[in-house]
């Protein structure tokens, strides 16, 4: 367990030797957050109401924030696990004493933590000042674990596509389908509250929806039971989906080859 | 005539590039096809639920789209690196360039395609024909308006990259500057205010690669046209002349570089 807190922290540490970097890059939160004030605020203002589907603006404006946060801080691990695998590097990866899989998870929690938090003060700034304040504190742990178990489906799909350059030339395009289905499976633009009841019940029974309608909606409107929903919901996608990994894993070593040195 | 030659000598090369990797450009042109149909379904949903948002409606969204992604993927079809200019230029790159009797700046935009661009240029043509909208001088101004679109889409992808020649950085500020160019452009601009607006169309030019032309092809206006000829010429200037004068301050690393 100490070797993968020390690669945590080394990650964590080298996230941070960048400030500059990482604060532009926090600048796009900032984008996205104005064009989606813009947008419900005009669609607020033509509907002449406060609430909409149960959500009022500020509530609209904090879910998105988180979903950015979840989004744009999330780890982009598929990209760098298909480049070892196909330029090889995997191999010296491998003969390291330790589990490739939780070597990876602990780069990416080191890489996700400092940029998601930057991506949250950043963004909640902006959102405090156009929208209004965020939801009460005490009401923040309820998203906090399943802000946890969004960040782990994400990294199971990430590592899923990754490895899947075992079989595939090009694993891009998976990337590019699996964050459209969580743009919109997922409610990341628009909540899940506003599609048609059909559309809730299909995104509903999908893991995209744990990964971030779950916890920006808990973030918004806590709620017990929804908590309960969301979270058992989300153990049992990382069964299936932490399952799958491990089988992928073993069956991409079986068909590893390494020729010379 | 001199650098037309050359370039499409560029293009074709890179198009037998692609060729010789034939499954990966198919699935990345399928994927991106498919990547940005099912990005459209957001609007669908969206516009199934409030039908208007200023006078905007779901056919005109798919005129932006149209617009949009045509430029996005032709830019990438065609000047690849512009992508990366900025990296190029950091990792003194320009060495190779520099050496060659042509102009560097289109040979370097020029030396790269992206394969996925291919699906992004057909997925405009998909959804100005969705629009519902087609008729012959429409597809005519399409074609028109896709073409500046991408000029001044490329110009400011130079724009912001010739900034590492002063920075010495790139990559952070190009992922911003991309960003909001596509997240502006493919947003109604109804929503924005007289001030926002402005912003649009001067500082970060979305609005000439979504609304303005998609408002051109919808129908036909000489202040449009007038409109996106001066933006295309004067990003275009703005971008040779700044790519220039940070060349002046260009140092070479003296790397062993190998392009491929």
């Amino acid at each position: 367990m100490n070797k993968y807190l020390a690669i945590f922290k080394i990650n964590l540490l080298n996230s941070l030797a960048y400030p500059a970097e990482m604060a532009t890059r926090s600048g796009m939160i900032l984008i996205f957050m104005t064009v989606f004030f813009q947008l419900w605020h005009v669609t607020y203002g033509d509907s002449g109401t406060q609430v909409l589907n149960g959500l009022t603006l500020q509530n609209i404006m904090w879910y998105l924030l988180l979903a950015e946060t979840i989004e744009l801080g999330r780890p982009r691990l598929a990209r760098v696990i298909s480049e070892q695998v196909k330029d090889g590097s995997i191999a010296y990866l491998l003969n390291k004493p330790y589990n490739f899989l939780l070597y990876q998870l602990s780069i990416g929690m080191g890489e996700s933590l400092p940029r998601m938090g930057l991506l949250f003060i950043v963004g909640g700034t902006l959102v405090w000042i156009m929208a209004g304040p965020p939801p009460q504190l005490q009401n923040w742990p309820l998203a906090a674990i399943p802000l946890v178990g969004a960040w782990l489906l994400h990294f199971c799909f990430n590592c899923l596509i990754g490895l899947a350059a075992f079989v595939a030339e090009e694993v891009a395009p998976f990337e590019w389908i699996y964050q459209k289905f969580v743009f919109i499976l997922g409610g990341m633009l628009v909540p899940l509250d506003f599609y048609p009841v059909w559309l809730q019940a299909v995104a509903k029974s999908l893991p995209f929806a744990y990964m971030m309608y779950g916890p920006a909606s808990l973030f918004v409107r806590p709620d017990l039971q929804l908590f309960v929903q969301i979270v058992s919901g989300q153990i049992l996608w990382l069964a299936v989906l932490g399952g799958l990994l491990v089988l992928a894993f073993s069956r991409g070593m079986r068909r590893l080859a390494i020729n010379g040195g | 005539m001199k650098e037309l030659k050359f370039l499409i000598a560029l293009w074709k090369t890179n198009l037998a590039s692609a060729m010789e990797y034939r499954v990966a450009f198919l699935s990345q042109s399928i994927g991106m096809i498919l990547n940005d149909g099912v990005y459209f379904l957001v609007w669908i949903i969206f516009f199934d639920r409030f039908k208007d948002i200023r006078g905007w409606q779901l056919t005109d969204m798919f005129m932006v789209f149209g617009v949009s992604a045509g430029a996005f993927g032709l830019a990438g079809m065609l000047f690849g690196n512009a992508f990366n200019l900025g990296d190029i230029i950091v990792n003194g790159r320009l060495d190779y360039y520099l050496s060659l009797p042509r102009s560097t700046l289109l040979h370097v935009l020029a030396s790269r395609a992206v394969p996925s661009g291919f699906g992004d240029f057909l997925y405009g043509f998909i959804s100005y024909f969705a629009s519902g909208q087609f008729s012959l001088d429409g597809f005519g101004r399409f074609i028109f308006a896709l073409i500046l679109a991408t000029v001044v889409f490329v110009s400011f992808l130079v724009i912001v990259q010739s900034l590492a020649f002063w920075l010495g950085t790139g990559g952070a500020l190009t992922g911003v500057a991309i960003n909001a160019m596509i997240t502006f452009a493919l947003y109604p601009i109804t929503l924005f205010n007289k001030t926002a607006k402005l912003i649009l169309l001067i500082i970060i030019p979305a609005a000439f690669m979504g609304a303005v032309p998609a408002g051109f092809v919808r129908n036909f206006s000489w202040s449009s046209l007038e409109l996106m000829i001066l933006a295309a010429v004067g990003f275009l200037a703005l971008a040779l002349f700044l790519f220039h004068l940070g060349l002046r301050r260009y140092e070479s690393g003296s790397a062993i570089q190998v392009e491929v």
